[in-house]
């Protein structure tokens, strides 16, 4: 483990106690640390922009709720990557039933990947977005967060296996695996951008 | 080619996010040099900022911060319970005052239960922490202790003791928290008999697939010919008729 990533544990630990302790503005600075990684794990699972904000932020909620569970406040990352991907799937189970109890039709995946993707940043455009958006979305579970903890989050291979529980080699070849197939699907994007 | 060699290693260490500083810049000198590692580079520097900006959130981190501490403020419901070292002693105290009350309530339910509704044998067993994920075609399910078959659902509760049953060109995946996975192939019949700590399964007939995440614990599938336990991850159990 790197002087760095002991510095950012021991930051985890001594924030998550201040929060049990009801200070909520150290409970601000984890939402302030780990906002982009909890709203790109939603991101990732569904669609719609400001569902998917939601989403995080309900899954933050969750966490405070439940922060006195946290065994280990030193895997804070993986804990809350987890209650996120639960509150996913939550939202997504409730607005199939919802759906089905007032009679909807059931809008089929294809058509909810063709609502609008917005994007906070201006280098790509709408469509392509989309394209990358749909692209990570369609990679198994377990790819997808691990691509998200190192891509968005800046997690070594190291420092996500400790997160999650897994062993380094695991996390290790499955993220190659991830990039291997994400490098495939977006090869049009990647000629489009380097012609 | 062998340098390069070296160099496609050094890149497989930017994607793991371990490459050091010095080799970093060691790479990004060799890549000015090298077009065939320049564009492998490339790509990957490029897969990596795709990503980043196509899942980046509209709202900045500062403004959810802001936000989400002002619901904390606004709904004072919203609290952690912290679990302090001097309330350890009063909170077991606690717990063991609700654990005698749930036993006095538990014990004159079940005589209430027992004298009044012996016929209604169809209460849930205890719910186990696996959730029905993928589900193609017809998969029934039916209970412990129910004489009914009901259709399976995505995302329904599973009970110990829940019979599985796919039909034809039907398949269902069972998702345990680990993010093992159990897939039950068309035209099987598979029963979940114990959970804790040994995860046992009884595949009456047909097909199933087990992808186990390393480590886990005693996994174990019984047929009607003998037990398989899980030594690896990823296995298949069929059970032939013959």
């Amino acid at each position: 483990m790197t002087t760095e990533q002991k510095q950012n544990d021991t930051g985890d630990q001594q924030l998550v106690r201040a929060a049990l302790l009801g200070e909520t503005s150290a409970f601000g600075a984890i939402v302030e640390k780990y906002w982009n990684m909890v709203a790109a794990l939603a991101l990732s699972k569904v669609s719609d922009s400001t569902e998917a904000e939601d989403i995080a932020q309900e899954s933050f909620l969750k966490a405070y709720s439940q922060l006195s569970s946290l065994k280990d406040p030193s895997r804070l990352a993986g804990w809350l990557s987890r209650i996120t991907i639960q509150q996913c799937s939550n939202s997504l189970r409730k607005t199939l039933r919802s759906k089905k109890a007032l009679g909807c039709r059931i809008t089929p995946v294809k058509e909810l990947d063709y609502l609008p993707a917005m994007s906070a940043n201006p280098g790509l455009t709408k469509n392509q977005v989309h394209f990358v958006r749909q692209t990570v979305k369609k990679l198994p579970e377990k790819f997808r967060t691990l691509i998200i903890l190192r891509f968005v989050a800046g997690f070594s291979t190291v420092k996500i296996a400790e997160q999650l529980g897994k062993r380094p080699g695991t996390v290790r070849v499955r993220l190659h695996r991830a990039y291997k197939l994400l490098r495939k699907d977006l090869a049009p994007l990647l000629e489009e951008v380097g012609s | 080619m062998k340098t390069c060699e070296k160099y496609k290693n050094l890149i497989e260490k930017y994607i793991e996010g371990t490459i050091s500083n010095q080799h970093l810049a060691e790479l990004k000198t060799h890549t000015e040099a090298c077009k065939s590692c320049h564009d492998e580079f490339e790509r990957c520097v490029l897969v990596q900022d795709f990503v980043k900006e196509a899942l980046s959130s509209q709202t900045s981190a500062e403004q959810a911060e802001a936000s989400i501490v002002a619901r904390l403020s606004e709904e004072p419901k919203i609290r952690p319970a912290p679990i302090r070292f001097d309330t350890i002693l009063y909170s077991g105290r606690r717990a063991a005052i609700a654990a005698s009350i749930l036993l006095i309530v538990g014990l004159s339910l079940g005589f209430a239960l027992g004298m009044t509704a012996k016929s209604a044998r169809t209460q849930l067993t205890a719910q186990v922490p696996i959730s029905v994920g993928k589900i193609e075609g017809t998969v029934l399910v039916r209970h412990e202790g129910s004489d009914f078959w009901q259709a399976l659902e995505t995302g329904s509760n599973v009970h110990l003791g829940d019979t599985f049953h796919s039909a034809a060109k039907s398949v269902c995946r069972l998702e345990f928290e680990d993010e093992s996975t159990i897939e039950l192939n068309q035209n099987s019949m598979l029963v979940l008999k114990s959970f804790n700590g040994q995860t046992q399964f009884f595949l009456e007939h047909g097909e199933c697939t087990a992808a186990l995440e390393s480590p886990h614990g005693p996994f174990f599938i019984d047929t009607p010919h003998g037990r398989v336990e899980a030594l690896g991850t990823e296995f298949t159990v069929t059970v032939i008729d013959k």
